[in-house]
């Protein structure tokens, strides 16, 4: 201790040539770290000791000293840093520089006594600076407790459990709990894991204090990715606790600026351990857990700013005058006031009452002098850009102004009535109705009118008289037809929207009613399945009999534009879902049956009026039965007998097509029994469809032979006379008791040929 | 006969280019990052490295690729970090269009650059603790004293450089152990901002040294005890406030921090 200060900076250059020695070649270092450990041990001046400490942290984290010669050095130098801990030693740096080196000494002395478990020595000395950091941690100076944490961090990883990478090669695995033998002589493995877990929970316990110093939250946080990346068995347990940590509950009042900086550096830190990872494992189970908890770091940041912003802002905004945005948050409080000038005494016109400008100029000008497009062009912008509370004031002053009008006229009125008899034929319920959208363009025009009309029969009333909607430009056939479609359109998301299932009350008491109901009554989904259909077959039907005087080519044209575009919408709509629209097409078809007959029967009387011309009728249940079962047909399958057995039972009307149509089933060998069975249903319970059912059935049961066994059977019942020679009935018959009569008959027209 | 320790450490003495004072001289470590390690974190790099206390500084982007405005938005510049010097840079930009380049202030920024060290290099791709001595003998302004490779402060000029930041040395495995602060300063990509950000990165780093030097002066118990109120603070303690100054003093820079490990 007696050397003087020359001497020092002398030897502390020396030293610092010595380590640019060994940081250009590595392989220096053993002979210069055993070299230099005399000179700053624990006796030397503090300049040697903080340097000596600082090399020695250097040395045993340096990336360019392989492991194999940090273990070899690693245990010369414990007794030094062990004498120099018990110094005492006082110096923050050297303590801090210290600690580090302890940390990164720890890995490498616990393989080498996995590697040596004769080394005793070795081993206490290293326990006993294990404990000597533990147990003065919390007393530490800041700096030094942040390399204590580091050190912790340190012990746990190496006392955890890790991957075993390699288990004929231990020399390779990372160095963990898990290279330990089971059986090694100081290494007792449930003892270390104990420790490390208790040293764990104390890592982790500046989570759950009250108050958190934000360095050694930073710093465990900052820490923590390799422990949650490398070891396994604790990685959710860490997760978990840094779940639970919310920064902006761990501060105390006042939020100073330093504090906000602490709060905000320790949610972002978390996020960035969070982030980190969920990058490193995106299916980490607990993901959805750590999404949460950053977005409700987020919202709780912002709710501490704001709260510190608002805390900050308002005492300081009176002598903060000259502040221009908080100038604007106040002017935004008081708007400018509206100036509303008074209403001239005597009659008012519609012109007075909305004008609020009292510039002469203004209110005199003709908006209607300016082209349409023109207004629209310099209206829109502006009105983009009103400002909220002018416009409320100006709506404010308008209806006021019209409420005194009113109050007014009224209180004129009464007084009249009682007057004299001769008002009481004056329109007592005047509702001044106008839409605002016109005013602008109608009022000069309005006022002056009402004016001439009004002020010569009522000179006594204000000249507020009825206001009359201009006409509508008339329609266009296309623009009536796009209209039309638009209806029909929207009609059909009723559908989808109305509820498809009703609930079972309001079923029951449709069920009650029975064939009483009324179509469409009910609002729901039926009912307005019924209106679509009527609106597609009854409403263009007067129309196009309105129409028929006119040429061939006009009527077809109306037809594409309003009946059939709502059918072709009604086809595509039941197809897209057939099997449970299919009710709808029933209904629909219905429709369009009953339509035809109506027509039919109108156009009937009218022939027997004019007899002259024979009206037609254009006729739709056919066309579009036909189409509505050619667009579902091809989907059937042989399953599908119920719905082809309804389509074709609760239809009104089975013609040949129709029939024609089934029997192409059969074509297709696995719907052949949807074919005949669809058919025999027919026959069974349609008696008017039953002979066109029959032919058609023989038909099927000629072409097809792989209908002959199902066909045969309904054939011999219904019309065994269509069955052919009795060799084959035999064969066929065989497996069924053909009763004999009609093989008789069947043999007779053979016979006769 | 090997020589012994004694004799290599005479020896080297007089190698040593800058026999440093102990206390006086110590200065706190700093590490500059930008997006490309070209404007923003090289604009810093020049003022901390010739400031009247001429830090030892060390710079970085953490991009993945250096990115330089070229004629128009769609065709950037893009050149590979630690394998393009500045020098190549500023020669291809110059024969390209010397024009365009010397309007938008490139070529001034490279030629500057080029001064001050060799070329970009990537944060990602930094090993903490490799000695670059190499750096020292080179030249590169701010090298002296960044040696051993580590760096007590780095600051990054935007937010997602400095998560890249954080991020990396989480995934770096923290295997030195050695604490380091880690700033960000927003400061917008362009030469007028730059420049502010740089003058205001200074003063922060200034604030920054003159804590951590009081801290180690105030050695042994008696200096410890002696000291009142903020000066009792440690350098690392005092970082919070330290920044929030800094902060009110400079609101347009919106600034972070966190304590990380190398």
């Amino acid at each position: 201790m007696a050397q003087s200060t020359d001497q020092v900076v002398d030897q502390v250059a020396q030293l610092n040539a010595a380590r640019n020695l060994v940081l250009g070649d590595a392989a220096l270092y053993p002979r210069i770290v055993s070299g230099i450990l005399p000179i700053v041990g624990a006796n030397a001046r503090l300049e040697l000791r903080r340097w000596g400490a600082d090399f020695l942290a250097e040395t045993f984290a340096s990336p360019m000293l392989p492991t194999a010669q940090k273990q070899q050095l690693a245990p010369g130098v414990l007794q030094t840093i062990q004498e120099i801990l018990g110094l005492p030693e006082t110096d923050t740096a050297v303590l801090s520089s210290l600690v580090q080196t302890s940390a990164s000494l720890y890995p490498l002395i616990f393989r080498h006594i996995v590697n040596h478990p004769e080394d005793n020595k070795t081993w206490e000395t290293m326990n006993a600076i294990k404990q000597d950091i533990l147990r003065k941690m919390d007393s530490f100076p800041c700096p030094v407790k942040i390399c204590c944490i580091k050190f912790l961090q340190r012990v746990v990883q190496v006392q955890t459990p890790g991957l075993i990478a390699d288990p004929r090669r231990p020399d390779q695995n990372e160095t963990s709990l898990a290279v330990v033998p089971r059986t090694h002589a100081l290494l007792a493995i449930p003892h270390l894991e104990a420790e490390s877990s208790g040293l764990l929970d104390r890592l982790l316990g500046v989570f759950q204090e009250e108050t958190s110093d934000p360095l050694i939250v930073n710093a465990t946080l900052n820490c923590l990715a390799p422990l949650i990346r490398t070891r396994q068995s604790i990685a959710n347990k860490i997760i978990l606790t840094v779940l639970e940590f919310y920064p902006a509950k761990h501060v105390l009042p006042p939020f100073t600026p330093a504090v906000l900086v602490s709060v905000k550096s320790m949610e972002r830190t978390a996020r960035a351990l969070l982030v980190n990872v969920m990058k490193k494992n995106p299916s980490h189970p607990l993901v959805g857990k750590m999404q949460m908890y950053i977005e409700r770091l987020m919202q709780s940041r912002l709710e501490v700013t704001d709260d510190a912003s608002r805390k900050r802002g308002l005492p300081l905004e009176p002598t903060d005058g000259l502040d221009n945005a908080k100038r604007a948050r106040l002017d935004a409080l008081t708007p400018p006031l509206l100036n509303i000038p008074h209403l001239p005494p005597g009659p008012t016109s519609f012109n007075q009452l909305f004008t609020l400008t009292q510039d002469v100029g203004l209110s005199s000008f003709d908006v209607k002098q300016l082209p349409p497009d023109l207004v629209v062009k310099i209206t829109v912008p502006l009105l983009s850009q009103v400002n909220q509370s002018m416009l409320t004031q100006a709506v404010d002053a308008i209806r006021n102004r019209y409420q005194t009008i009113t109050k007014e006229q009224n209180l004129k009125r009464q007084q009249q009535l009682a007057a004299a008899a001769a008002a009481a034929d004056e329109d007592d319920d005047y509702e001044p109705d106008y839409d605002p959208m016109d005013v602008g363009e109608n009022i000069s025009e309005e006022a002056t009118t009402v004016a001439a009309e009004v002020a010569d029969l009522q000179h006594d009333l204000v000249s507020l008289g009825p206001f009359v909607l201009p006409q509508p430009p008339p329609l266009t056939e296309e623009e009536a037809g796009d209209v039309g479609r638009s209806a029909v359109a929207r009609v059909f998301g009723m559908i989808d929207a109305a509820d498809s299932t009703p609930s079972p009350a309001q079923s029951k008491s449709q069920q009650q009613l029975g064939f009483s109901r009324l179509a469409g009554s009910t609002f729901d989904r039926d009912a307005w399945v019924v209106l679509l259909t009527r609106l597609a077959t009854r409403s263009p039907a007067g129309l196009e009999s309105g129409d028929k005087g006119k040429g061939e080519s006009t009527l077809s044209r109306r037809q594409t534009t309003i009946s059939d575009s709502i059918r072709e919408t009604l086809y595509r709509y039941i197809l897209e879902d057939f099997r449970a629209r299919l009710n709808i097409g029933i209904i629909w078809l219905n429709e369009e049956w009953y339509n035809d007959r109506v027509r039919m029967k109108e156009a009937a009387s009218e022939r027997d009026d004019q007899g002259d011309e024979e009206p037609t009728v254009a006729l739709y249940y056919d066309t579009w039965a036909l189409r509505l079962l050619d667009g579902f047909l091809p989907y059937l399958d042989s399953r599908d007998i119920k719905v082809l057995v309804r389509f074709l039972s609760e239809i009104p009307e089975v013609t040949i097509p129709i029939t024609r149509r089934v029997a192409s089933l059969a074509k297709d060998p696995e719907r052949v029994n949807l074919c005949v069975q669809a058919l025999m249903y027919l026959i069974m319970f349609r008696p008017p469809a039953r002979e066109m059912c029959l032919n058609t059935l023989e038909d099927v049961y000629q072409t097809y032979e792989e209908s002959r066994p199902a066909a045969g059977k309904i054939l011999a019942k219904w019309r065994p006379q269509a069955l052919p020679t009795p060799v084959e009935t035999v064969t066929n018959g065989a497996a069924e008791p053909a009763p004999a009569a009609p093989q008789a008959e069947v043999q007779a027209p053979v016979i006769s040929m | 006969m090997p020589p012994t320790t004694e004799s290599m450490v005479a020896a080297s003495a007089a190698v040593a280019s800058n026999p440093e004072a102990p206390t006086e001289s110590w200065k706190l470590k700093f590490c500059t990052v930008c997006a490309s390690n070209n404007n923003r974190s090289m604009e810093a790099h020049l003022r901390l490295s010739t400031a009247p206390t001429a830090f030892p500084v060390i710079s970085f982007g953490t991009g993945s690729l250096v990115r330089l405005p070229g004629p128009s938005i769609t065709q950037p510049n893009v050149y590979g970090f630690n394998t393009t010097s500045y020098n190549q840079m500023y020669e291809e930009l110059q024969s390209k269009d010397e024009r365009l380049y010397r309007n938008n202030g490139i070529l001034n920024m490279l030629d500057r650059n080029r001064n001050l060290k060799w070329g970009p290099e990537r944060f990602q791709d930094w090993v903490p603790g490799l000695p670059r001595l190499d750096h020292v003998s080179k030249g590169d302004k701010g090298a002296l004293g960044t040696e051993g490779g580590v760096v007590d402060v780095i600051i990054t000029c935007e937010e997602r450089c400095w998560d890249a930041v954080v991020d990396d040395l989480m995934n770096k495995g923290n295997t030195l152990n050695r604490p380091v602060h880690v700033f960000n300063i927003d400061i917008k990509d362009n030469h007028e901002e730059a420049l502010l950000g740089g003058k205001a990165i200074l003063d922060l780093a200034n604030r920054l040294n003159d804590a951590a030097i009081a801290q180690r002066n105030t050695h042994g118990p008696e200096g410890w005890e002696n000291g009142a109120g903020a000066a009792r603070l440690s350098f690392d303690e005092s970082v919070p406030e330290i920044l929030a100054e800094w902060q009110e003093k400079n609101p347009n820079l919106p600034a972070l921090w966190t304590l990380a490990w190398l």
